[in-house]
């Protein structure tokens, strides 16, 4: 028996109403809620053109034009719980479509206007949230043209970025909200159009889909990257904003900027989820990049981050200042700065707790962050 | 703080507010004028059922935009429902944005007289 598993939800009214699914071999299918029962809930599902199902989400297909789509083609009823978490068992019917009991009334639409930019109509079509960076180095002056380690750069960085922005929002959340998430990859982003035309132009996409309402947790990321960029042409507004987000977020936002200052390239960025109704976008001109770096370069210990460990000392070398605490979440190794705390008396075997500062640092050539934990007071358990 | 249903820990989410002014939020009923049961959440309709999102399933579908709704009656299992408004005050609970712009989940407190609260009952 052919089964469908959920992909994304397209309409929740308590509950999902509307969504997209997948059978085995990456068939595509749209399903409808059609009944609400106590313990089960019965869909509607059809198998679609995948090409009709993006001008459904695009909004320019209405819901029963797409299931009728193909008058000939079989339709299905299926059990399944209320968050489609479990594959739906088919049950092909033999009636036409015209004896469908179930078909949703004309007119219903994802979008009831057009999208009014570029990165929101992807965002829709892909159904999923879409982020279009543009750059312009020199060589993308006269052509549509961007040096191989231009590009590799903007890439590492946009996404260093958000990776630190990400841990920047789920620091705001309460711990319960945390666990309720699923947090696994949820800062990637993959390329989807790696040159798009225009001054240079990278279109991406969040590597995880949406959850069960359409929302993305990529955003809360992007949302606090529009913070650092919502006032560049003021940069004591921005160092405001920057000194507001101390920590690894703030040095990932200030290599950005030192990459664009080398590569004498202004940045240009818009985001959309499928359900915006317009895109956010922001802008940094070339000529704003170094007043801002200048303005941060003055502020100390802009990068750090301080964090507390606790567990038995494996190593230490005093004479290096180096050493090696086994906490629950593994084995973590630092040093200390000259006019740190000494090791002195330290025991191997004994328990501490390490209050450290976290520094990142970005590997020159391959862009990777190198991170060195730095002892700035210690005490026993 | 008692809520219209028991709620799970950490439910409503911290970025769900309580009201700061008044708002209109539109919810699809099955009578006019409704009754009580139109404002039951996914689990007091379900008690047996299975839901991933406890929280989200204890809150109730409502929409900013009167159009939504109506868009909404569209689909098979809300057809012949009807959109009406609600007043929410400070006093009515928790609303949060999820999923469409227009689309908010609802966490009403106990103390919040829902049908006194109709403002107006789409024609």
């Amino acid at each position: 028996m052919n089964t469908v598993r959920h992909h994304a939800t397209l309409f929740y009214y308590d509950g999902p109403q509307v969504f997209e699914g997948r059978d085995a071999i990456g068939g595509h299918y749209v399903g409808l809620l059609v009944d609400s029962g106590a313990s089960a809930n019965r869909y509607l599902l059809a198998g679609v053109a995948p090409e009709r199902l993006r001008e459904f989400r695009l909004g320019s297909l209405d819901l029963r034009a797409l299931l009728m789509s193909n008058p000939d083609s079989p339709w299905f009823l299926a059990n399944g719980d209320a968050d489609l978490a479990q594959p739906l068992k088919l049950e092909s019917q033999s009636s036409p479509w015209a004896d469908c009991p179930y078909l949703p009334d004309a007119g219903f639409v994802l979008h009831d206007a057009p999208a009014s930019s570029a990165s929101l109509q992807e965002a829709r079509a892909r159904n999923n949230l879409v982020l279009e960076l543009a750059v312009e180095p020199p060589e993308a002056a006269t052509e549509h043209r961007i040096r191989a380690r231009t590009l590799a750069g903007l890439l590492t960085h946009t996404q260093t970025l958000l990776k630190h922005a990400y841990g920047a929002a789920l620091r705001e959340l309460s711990i319960d909200t945390r666990k309720s998430l699923d947090r696994t990859d949820a800062h990637l982003m993959d390329v989807i159009i790696p040159a798009a035309p225009g001054s240079f132009r990278v279109v991406l996409e969040a590597a995880k889909g949406p959850d069960m309402l359409g929302q993305n947790e990529l955003a809360r990321a992007l949302t606090i990257v529009d913070e650092l960029f919502a006032s560049t042409s003021s940069p004591s507004d921005t160092v405001t904003r920057v000194k507001n987000r101390r920590g690894h977020l703030a040095a990932a936002y200030v290599r950005l900027l030192k990459f664009l200052a080398v590569n004498r390239s202004g940045l240009r960025y818009s985001w959309a989820e499928p359900s915006f109704a317009v895109e956010r976008h922001h802008a940094l001109a070339d000529k704003e990049t170094q007043p801002i770096i200048d303005a941060l370069s003055g502020i100390a210990n802009l990068g750090s981050e301080s964090l507390q460990l606790t567990g038995e000392l494996d190593k230490v070398d005093r004479q290096n200042g180096s050493w090696r605490l086994l906490t629950a979440d593994g084995a973590e190794a630092g040093k200390t700065k000259e006019n740190g705390p000494s090791l002195e008396g330290l025991k191997i075997g004994s328990s501490y707790r390490f209050t450290c500062e976290e520094d990142i640092q970005e590997h020159e050539s391959s862009g990777r962050e190198v991170r060195t934990l730095y002892l700035t007071a210690h005490e026993p358990l | 703080m008692s809520f219209r249903e028991p709620l799970p820990e950490g439910c409503p989410p911290a970025d769900a507010p309580i009201l700061a002014s008044e708002v209109m939020v539109y919810r699809l009923v099955r009578t006019l004028p409704p009754t009580e049961e139109d404002f039951r959440s996914q689990r007091a309709e379900n008690p047996e059922k299975y839901f991933s999102n406890e929280c989200l399933a204890r809150g109730l579908s409502v929409h900013a935009l009167r159009r939504d709704s109506e868009m909404a009656t569209k689909l098979p299992n809300l057809k012949g429902r009807q959109p009406c408004a609600v007043r929410l005050s400070p006093a009515s609970g928790h609303l949060k944005q999820t999923g469409k712009p227009s689309h908010h989940t609802w966490w009403p407190l106990a103390s919040f007289d829902i049908l006194g609260s109709i403002s107006e009952v789409a024609a």
